[in-house]
């Protein structure tokens, strides 16, 4: 692989362009030239950039250009080509056909997508630039989550990725996840399994406490930083569904009836409540005059917005102040042995993620250890082989599993009942990711 | 009676953590930190009550300010919270502003080399970030002279180690520029070095010698006169843990474990000196004196003298770089380079990782994060691995002998430890 000295980033006035950007401007010292549809929009990627990685030093290495005048000149000049421009087919193919036109042998060129198929992309390419064509999903905010899901298909060189791996990995600080070409790759096939079925599940329960229920019965205390559905709510309704969308139409696995989008969750989008980013979606946060905070909670039944609920669980309680002494395996216990109907979902989802999570091995990346450094670092959860050891080992967790009634992967059914399962302790403490 | 303190070994905290954020308390901290410890020295809680039905067995617990950090006083008494093992092992609190890692290591190593005790468990622990910055840097005032040198100042250390800088630059009649560029390349090595330590608090932060060198504007903002924020170390949440052994035990140790006990670190020498507190009395002092900070070297040296070793055999260093100004000043301390010579060694590379003197290999200070209480601890727990050649990727190839030095307050306290095989 070519050192990498200049990188044209097409569509670097989005946060995801922008930060990318910082990244590769800071860590990398890449000459960047920062595309967009106009100067404007162009220029307020640079400004967006140096305000993510906290450096001025950057602005002077950052060619602020517009797809029409400058892409030709970037391009022929770069030594890496990353579009980050609209999730769509017809979008990136018409930006791919340009990029062909100027793009030098040995040049990368590689696309954020989330969910498109990367083989289909590098179809734009002749046969060295699908060689060097990959999918290099970063995470948002990329200065911040450094998880990079490095994606090849059939075509693409294995040397290259390899180059390319090092250089993501040493050079720029990501933490890097070798994925297949599948649906979603592997970090968002997990993380929106898990968020779409337990919106299902609010929908069901709607009555019992919808969704301020199962965020709460799926708290830090269960390894996360933010409830499952306040991460919906976060991302936004539509990314949302656009992922789950594409994991339901592509993928055949055991799981998938629950990646159906949920109706409550249409009707939103339908209105225009997309989440934080449109002021309410799952939920709604206002000041009132005096500028007191509010948050509201979409009720799945009644179609409006209640004052979002305190509810006193005692598992919920009890695990909690667990972590918040440390006390891991104790939490695990409680949750464990809690009864009642919300001890039941938390051990119905813990056990689902987990048996999920290792079940995509084979299929989307190598081993485990991809999987939970997708979770880990892209999603802030604590990994599902790290879950594993805190709730007693393999054994106790292969009886989880069976009681929850979900499949038990080969992962785990073969793994030694008497070993630590996490592997990768020392670089990732999966302690810090539960929340008290 | 003078024995020899031996070192089994220990563990930190991932300094990257924010445990108020976690809703986690000092108390999970130190439990963590204990029983990760215990678990990689491999010593059972079973051999600690073992230990202390014979009075064998003790616990020193190094902490600045945990009273106003989290309104908790008496952290020597907290390991029996750990695990009821700890119920009656003679424990305490020890305190010197960011030197109280070190000063419960003096205390620890005191009673072994006294032979009072077979084991001691000592622990730096600091919660920081219960408090917002400058809340917290009006606690770190308390390590100054309060009422003469912080009341009312926003941020003062920052500004009493810019002053530092001040007077190494007007002392040594160094030309601005080369000196400010020293001070960049030192905020680089530390953490070009923390890159390589898992457990350091800015392992995934950008840093170059570009950004470090464009001091000013918004994002590298002035903290004390010439000092910026890459001139700084940051705000930390963290614990340390080493375990000291007699050479009885460590003897028994070994033995079980099928090492020599020649291989085992220990403590080779020590220094213990304290300066005049205000910076200014400091300053007035060594008027007309070849060094700034003269009772920092002369820490050193009775370390040397202790150990009887010399700069030349020493193969890595841990410094108190709190400010890239506190680390300049120790390089001629160490004897590295005559004072007023500094930038040489830095500019040659000399203290750079794959440089004959490496400086903070670990990342120092500015690199692995300072949770005040513990960084003593931290150092001493990095020397160990480096003499046993266990640093893993921060590893300082053939490192037999190393120094530490650490300081409370503007370099008013100063403890050097070296150790060594």
């Amino acid at each position: 692989m070519r050192q990498i000295k200049t990188v044209t980033v097409l569509g670097a006035n989005g946060a995801m362009g922008a930060g990318s950007a910082g990244v590769i401007a800071s860590f990398g010292e890449a000459k960047v030239y920062m595309l967009a549809r106009d100067l404007g929009k162009a220029n307020e990627g640079i400004t967006k950039a140096v305000k993510s990685v906290r450096t001025d030093t950057i602005k002077t290495r950052m060619i602020a250009g517009t797809y029409e005048n400058d892409l030709a000149k970037a391009v022929s000049e770069s030594d890496w080509v990353f579009e980050l421009v609209a999730e769509s087919y017809s979008v990136k193919e018409a930006i791919n056909k340009e990029i062909a036109k100027s793009r030098k042998p040995g040049t990368i060129i590689s696309t954020v997508s989330s969910g498109l198929s990367i083989e289909r992309l590098s179809k734009s390419f002749d046969e060295d630039g699908q060689k060097h064509y990959f999918g290099t999903h970063f995470f948002n905010p990329p200065y911040k989550m450094i998880l990079c899901e490095l994606v090849s298909h059939k075509g693409s060189d294995p040397q290259i990725k390899k180059d390319l791996g090092h250089y993501l990995e040493k050079t720029l600080g990501r933490a890097v996840v070798y994925t297949n070409d599948t649906p979603a790759f592997a970090g968002n096939r997990i993380g929106f399994q898990l968020m779409n079925e337990i919106a299902q599940l609010a929908e069901k329960y709607s009555d019992k406490g919808g969704i301020a229920l199962m965020d709460e019965i799926m708290g830090g205390f269960t390894g996360r930083a933010m409830g499952p559905l306040a991460t919906v709510d976060f991302v936004g309704l539509d990314v949302h569904k656009a992922i789950v969308d594409n994991l339901y139409e592509f993928t055949k696995d055991g799981a998938h009836e629950t990646f159906k989008l949920p109706g409550y969750m249409q009707k939103l989008i339908d209105a225009g409540n997309l989440g934080a980013k449109s002021g309410q979606g799952l939920v709604k946060r206002s000041k009132t005059a005096d500028g007191k905070r509010e948050k509201y909670v979409y009720n799945i039944s009644t179609g409006n917005y209640d004052p979002y609920p305190k509810f006193d669980i005692a598992f919920t309680k009890e695990a909690s102040k667990k972590i918040g002494e440390s006390d891991y395996a104790g939490a695990m216990k409680v949750i464990k042995t809690a009864s009642g109907l919300e001890a039941d979902l938390c051990r119905y989802f813990i056990a689902r993620y987990i048996s999920y999570s290792l079940s995509i091995v084979g299929e989307v990346v190598e081993n485990k250890e991809n999987a939970d450094k997708a979770m880990g670092f892209g999603f802030n959860w604590v990994p599902a082989s790290a879950l594993v050891d805190f709730l007693g080992g393999v054994g106790e967790t292969i009886q989880l599993l069976e009681k929850a009634k979900v499949p038990v992967p080969s992962e785990l059914s073969k793994a030694d009942k008497n070993k630590p399962f996490y592997q990768l302790k020392d670089v990732l403490d999966a302690r810090a990711l539960f929340r008290a | 009676m003078s024995q020899e303190v031996f070192i089994l070994g220990g563990e930190q905290t991932d300094f990257q953590r924010n445990w108020s954020k976690e809703g986690k308390s000092f108390m999970a901290m130190l439990r963590e930190v204990v029983e990760d410890s215990l678990s990689k020295v491999g010593i059972e809680y079973a051999e600690i009550k073992r230990l202390n039905e014979t009075n064998r067995v003790a616990v020193f617990v190094g902490n600045f300010d945990a009273e106003q950090y989290t309104t908790q006083g008496h952290l020597g008494a907290f390991l029996t919270e750990v695990n009821s093992a700890f119920n009656g092992v003679p424990g305490a609190r020890y305190e010197a502003a960011c030197a109280s890692g070190s000063v419960a290591l003096d205390a620890a190593s005191t009673h072994l080399r006294a032979g009072d005790y077979d084991l001691a468990i000592v622990v730096g622990i600091e919660v920081m970030k219960t408090v917002s910055s400058a809340i917290g840097g009006d606690f770190l005032g308390t390590a100054a002279y309060y009422e003469k040198e912080a009341k009312g100042v926003e941020f003062p250390f920052p500004k009493l180690f810019g002053k530092l800088a001040d007077v190494l630059l007007e002392r040594y009649k160094l030309k601005e520029d080369v000196f400010m560029d020293s001070l960049a390349e030192i905020s680089r090595i530390n953490y070009a070095n923390a890159k390589r330590n898992p457990k350091s608090q800015t392992r995934s932060w950008f840093m170059n010698k570009e950004h470090a060198s464009a001091r000013g504007g918004e994002n590298n903002m002035s903290v004390g006169g010439r000092l910026c924020i890459t001139d700084c170390s940051q705000v930390t949440d963290g614990a340390a843990v080493v375990v000291l052994a007699s050479p009885t035990y460590t003897a028994e140790y070994s033995k079980k474990r099928g090492i020599n006990q020649a291989d085992v670190p220990k403590i080779k020498g020590w220094g213990h000196r304290v300066a005049p507190i205000t910076f200014a009395g400091k300053v007035a002092e060594s008027e007309g004196n070849k060094y700034v900070v003269p009772w920092t070297k002369t820490t050193v040296d009775d370390a040397y003298k202790r150990a009887n070793l010399s700069v030349a055999n020493i193969d890595v260093f841990e410094t108190h770089d709190c400010f890239t100004s506190s680390e300049y000043a120790a390089i001629s301390a160490f004897g590295i380079t005559e004072p007023g010579k500094e930038h040489e060694a830095i500019q040659q590379g000399v203290i750079d990782f794959k440089g004959k003197k490496p400086i903070n290999p670990s990342g120092g200070l500015i690199g692995v994060g300072h949770p005040v209480g513990a960084s003593g601890v931290r150092m001493i727990l990095d020397l160990y691995k480096q003499v046993s050649n266990t640093a893993g990727e921060y590893q300082v190839e053939g490192a037999k002998n190393g120094l530490m030095l650490n300081i409370g307050g503007s370099a008013t306290t100063n403890m050097v430890f070296i150790v060594g095989k």
